[in-house]
């Protein structure tokens, strides 16, 4: 590799897209120009909300006993003022205009007339929230009319509230003081209560509703101090223990904490936004300009290429991602503060986030940059044309953002097993810096696997974007229009013996399909009652969701069947392997399973359930094996190494389609811990299958090593002989039961498939490609002679 | 300097399924000689060009180039040709001046050097007036130039030119024709391909015509005319291609012939 053409390579990108006004307009302008505007916006719509007149209607004031609800209503905060108008007209503000006037005095005279009706409408509401009474069909229509009505003034009116008071009420609050304060009881009185109207639909309506209930509650207090008084209570004599808290989070811990939430998904989301412009000009609008063939015959190597534009657009996405942020920051602390009133709430002190933050997002951004960089550059370079890139790069655009809602749900935490995770990793971790700084114990126990496994990732994109950068197919991509109809077409016409790399991705796609169909229906369904149909249903659901798809779409694509399945007869030593290997493999799986236990986060209820049926006594042993080692063992070989490795291996490579089909197993075992397993299995059987040409020596290992399992689940510890085991247990000393294996069982099961595993890898024959080149010359031999 | 034996190229595609687009092809090209591909579009012209450049990977056969085999030293190869077509498009935001000079430290040529040649090729090819002109306002003829200084930079011994004319119009044609000629004349290899009776007439030492990834035959122009006794190259590329067209139909009709 040469370091000066990547250099060159990315000082021209760079340059480039500089020049580009597209991307400076992402980069700079933006963040620089866009947010303080956004901001001062903002403030200008917050300074016009409050100033918006909310008017209450208070009906029958003179049921009101002192002192006056109305100094609670209207204290003196201007902005807080609401215009309150009872039904006395006479002390109506004199500004008030002529048509409002009228309106109100409209309202006011409905309101009067059907004031039980309306009582009577909220007693209805309000027993429906509890219990779906149906009462007289006929008056529930009226007063569903009488809603409507009531609605319909409110707008008409322009009122935000209606406070009633009912008839009688100051009477009967005065009654019941009178009675309290005399010493008398016996007799109860029921003073009727006030009714506040209000429209949820309406935003104003809420807030002056809102108010009003603030003053409603202050009002109370003072009536409630007034009692008191008269039956000469102290004031604090119903508030038996007076609480006070202390917050010890002081304001930056806050801060920390509401920042910890919104640092890392910005970040995430930024950073995809800055990639994608510039990746898409790099990848696809190269080749549609026509200048992607004059750099490929330049001596830079397609490796050197791809570097060099993986560089540009890390650079872009990572100064987008750090410019945004920093800018927005800066405009959320400054409206906030300009803004003023939200200064009570613990956002109020949201100041912005301290330089060390500021430095760990910088540092964090360098990993997700790099990998939606590599992603983005892939997807873009895949694509013909910059309308298809953006097409292709959305889909990245909403996985980003999945993955931000997640990380910014209150309590997700960094686990072993998220600290692995592309994107969530990092973001996880980031979020715990900024809560905790960098001696909390999540990042000192999670920060290195989170480093690396980004590191890996990004590796594996930009492998990935090299690997598209070398294929012809992707380079050259004629402007060959796609036709859903002619590809079907062509599908079934020109079938080939063995399935394509798409057609084995359609097998998976759509064998996971019908899992997560099969699931759902499951759920809803009692199938699952007794461990015996559980297993009956696991059984049927391995057969129709793995088995059949691969079965139907060899048939139905492919030529030769039998080739596609590998259902042909081994050399009968491979069959000796796999049959080894079903046994010694069994042991040091599961050690190390057991071992790394930590890793993983604990399995679902479900499938918990389903282990427990497995062992359960009223399953006959035939049923266990049947559901847990055969139709696995057939299904799952049948789809992963029949249908889906046979199409992976078109790609003519030796480790690809075996790495992937393994992954492709592990992914659909859904289970962290089983798909991890899966994937490091699937890795053995898969370099079984392609060795062997054979599906069979895969069936018969995957049969022994989880028939084994099933046998050890249900032996129970008096049908173990001691005699017999000693030597493959280590015995617990404190329980007298058999823990994990001994060492030296472990050791000769690794001595032995290790050198299984060698001899299987070393034993490769490569199937010579061209040899149907030289037929096909043979019978085209020269159809016109030039010679005279 | 350019040697091709039985190179054999075969794309999959979505309408016709596996299509060989270079069939068997071998031929050679000396130093101080235009060797043209004379064909209709879709001959197999720019897949052979494309090969030889090894921006594409022969399915069957070799290629040696300045004394590089296409598949084993393709960087070898690269550095030692230099390819326009009109596929080799220029940047829309670099001037003519970075455009060649950034090919040029591609090329991996020193400062000192690669200015001397810069100043030289824009004297000869007359480009000084476009110099910090950038690609996006460049007139077609303009663009051209800068391709053709673009191609010759790093003054390689082998220059492949894949239908250099072709949406050209008259004036920047024959300028292009005339840079091709010039260059000839200092002793390089030359490959060009075109669907033009006169450019190959004109230009060329040998040619060969080559239809549906055959090459049908090659010689100088007078050997050919002689050998199919056709009045002119015009009548024997269609003798020849009307000639492999009737045995092709021929075949459908008689499928029992091929297997």
């Amino acid at each position: 590799m040469n370091w000066n053409n990547i250099q060159l390579v990315f000082l021209r990108e760079v340059r480039d897209q500089l020049r580009d006004r597209r991307t400076l307009m992402m980069v700079a302008v933006l963040p620089l120009l866009l947010y303080p505007a956004l901001g001062f916006l903002m403030m200008q719509i917050m300074l016009s909300v409050t100033r918006q007149e909310q008017t209450v209607v208070i009906v029958n004031a003179e049921e009101l006993p002192a002192p006056s609800l109305m100094t609670f209503l209207s204290p003196n905060d201007a902005q807080e003022a609401l215009v309150v108008l009872t039904d006395d007209q006479a002390i109506w503000p004199a500004e008030l205009e002529l048509t409002k006037r009228e309106r109100l005095e409209k309202l006011l005279t409905h309101i009067k007339d059907d004031e039980t009706k309306i009582h009577h409408l909220a007693e209805l509401k309000l027993a429906d929230r509890t219990q779906s009474t149906t009462g007289d069909a006929l008056a529930e229509a009226e007063i569903e009319q009488l809603r409507i009505e009531l609605e319909q003034w409110f707008e008409e009116a322009k009122v935000e509230v209606i406070v009633i008071f009912p008839e009688g009420f100051r009477e009967a609050y005065e009654a019941y003081t009178a009675q309290v304060t005399s010493g008398k009881s016996g007799v109860e009185i029921a003073a009727p209560k006030p009714l506040i109207l209000q429209n949820s639909a309406n935003d104003n309506s809420v807030l002056a509703a809102q108010k009003v209930k603030h003053a409603f509650q202050d009002w109370e207090q003072a009536l409630l101090d007034q009692r008191l008084e008269e039956v000469n209570l102290p004031i604090d004599f119903v508030n038996p223990v007076p609480i006070d808290t202390l917050d010890l989070a002081e304001a930056d811990k806050i801060a920390a904490n509401v920042w910890s939430k919104v640092l890392p998904a910005l970040l995430v989301l930024f950073s995809v936004t800055g990639a994608l412009y510039p990746a898409i000009d790099l990848g696809a609008g190269e080749k549609e300009r026509g200048t992607m063939e004059t750099l490929l015959i330049s001596p830079a190597t397609r490796t050197e290429i791809v570097l060099g534009k993986f560089l540009t657009v890390m650079l872009f996405s990572y100064s987008t991602a750090v410019l945004n942020l920093v800018s927005m920051g800066f405009t959320f602390q400054n409206t906030l503060s300009a803004i003023g009133a939200v200064k009570d709430s613990p956002m109020g002190s949201l100041t912005f986030p301290p330089l060390t933050s500021v430095a760990w997002v910088i540092l964090f951004a360098l990993p997700i940059a790099a990998l939606f960089s590599a992603l983005s550059l892939s997807l873009a370079m895949f694509a013909k044309s910059s309308k298809e890139g953006q097409y292709y790069l959305t889909p990245l655009l909403m996985v980003a953002l999945g993955l931000t809602m997640f990380c910014m749900f209150p309590g997700v935490e960094l686990r072993p097993y998220q600290s692995v995770m592309p994107v969530v990793g990092p973001s996880l971790l980031l979020k715990s810096l900024l809560l905790d700084g960098i001696l909390s114990k999540a990042v000192l126990t999670y920060g290195i696997p989170v480093l690396v496994s980004s590191i890996g990732y990004s590796l594996l994109a930009l492998w990935w974007a090299i690997d598209l950068f070398q294929r012809e197919d992707i380079l050259f991509r004629e402007s060959e229009r796609f036709d859903i109809g002619l590809w079907l077409k062509h599908l079934l016409r020109e079938k080939e013996s063995t399935p394509s790399f798409v057609e084995a991705g359609v097998c998976f796609v759509l064998i996971g399909l019908l899992q997560y169909a099969f699931l759902i229906s499951m759920q809803s369904s009692n199938a699952m009652s007794d461990a015996v149909s559980m297993m009956k249903v696991q059984t049927i659901y391995l057969i129709a969701t793995v088995g059949v798809p691969p079965i139907l779409m060899a048939l139905l694509l492919t030529t030769n069947m039998f080739k596609t399945l590998k259902l042909q007869l081994p050399e009968w030593k491979f069959i000796a392997v796999g049959t080894i290997l079903g046994f010694t493999m069994q042991p040091l799986m599961l050690e190390l399973i057991h071992r790394i236990d930590w890793f993983f986060p604990p399995p679902p209820p479900g499938a918990v359930d389903m282990m427990k049926a497995m062992t359960a006594e009223q399953v006959p042993f035939w049923l266990a094996l049947g559901a847990f080692a055969l139709a696995p063992a057939v299904c799952e070989e049948l789809a992963f190494r029949g249908f889906i490795l046979s199409g992976l291996e078109r790609s003519r490579r030796q480790w690809l389609p075996i790495l992937i089909s393994a992954m492709l197993f592990g992914v659909i075992h859904m289970i962290p811990k089983q798909m991890f397993n899966a994937a490091l299995l699937g890795v053995v059987i898969g370099l079984l299958a392609v060795r062997s040409r054979s599906l069979i020596p895969g069936v018969i290992f995957h049969f022994i090593f989880n028939g084994t399992q099933v046998a050890a689940s249900r032996m129970t510890s008096d049908q173990v002989n001691p005699k017999y085991t000693e030597w493959m247990f280590l015995i617990d000393p404190k329980t007298g039961e058999p823990g994990s294996f001994s060492i030296p069982l472990l050791l000769i099961c690794a001595i032995i498939s290790a050198s299984l595993i060698t001899w299987l890898i070393r034993t490769w024959t490569p199937e010579k490609p061209l040899d149907q080149f030289f037929l096909r010359r043979e019978s085209h031999e020269q159809p016109a002679t030039n010679q005279p | 300097m350019i040697r091709v034996e039985e190179l054999t190229k075969q794309f999959e595609d979505l309408t016709r399924g596996t299509n060989i687009a270079l069939d068997h092809v071998s031929f050679e090209v000396k130093p101080g000689e235009i060797y043209g591909l004379l064909g209709p579009n879709g001959a197999g012209k720019t897949t052979c060009l494309r090969l030889l450049s090894t921006v594409l990977k022969p399915t069957y056969g070799r290629a040696i180039v300045a004394g590089y085999d296409v598949s084993e030293q393709p960087e070898k190869v690269r550095a030692n040709i230099g390819f326009m077509s009109n596929n080799t498009g220029i940047y829309d935001r670099m001037t003519a001046w970075e455009m060649v000079e950034y090919y040029g430290l591609l090329y991996g040529m020193k400062a000192d050097q690669l200015n001397q040649r810069l100043e030289y090729i824009f004297e000869m090819l007359q480009m000084n007036g476009f110099r910090n002109v950038q690609g996006g306002k460049m007139s077609t003829g303009m663009k051209q130039k800068v391709s053709i200084a673009r191609t010759i930079v790093h003054d390689p011994p082998v220059l492949i030119f894949d239908e250099p004319t072709s949406g050209l119009d008259v004036l920047v044609a024959r300028a292009v024709l005339e840079a091709v000629a010039a260059l000839k004349q200092e002793g390089k290899c030359i490959i060009f391909s075109t669907h033009i009776m006169r450019e190959v007439e004109k230009l060329c030492d040998r040619v060969a015509i080559i239809h549906k990834g055959k090459i049908l035959d090659e010689g100088t122009i007078d050997e050919l005319i002689e050998r199919h006794q056709q009045p002119d190259i015009e009548e024997v590329f269609f003798k020849l291609i009307n000639e492999l067209e009737a045995s092709l139909s021929e075949k459908k009709v008689n499928p029992s012939e091929s297997v």
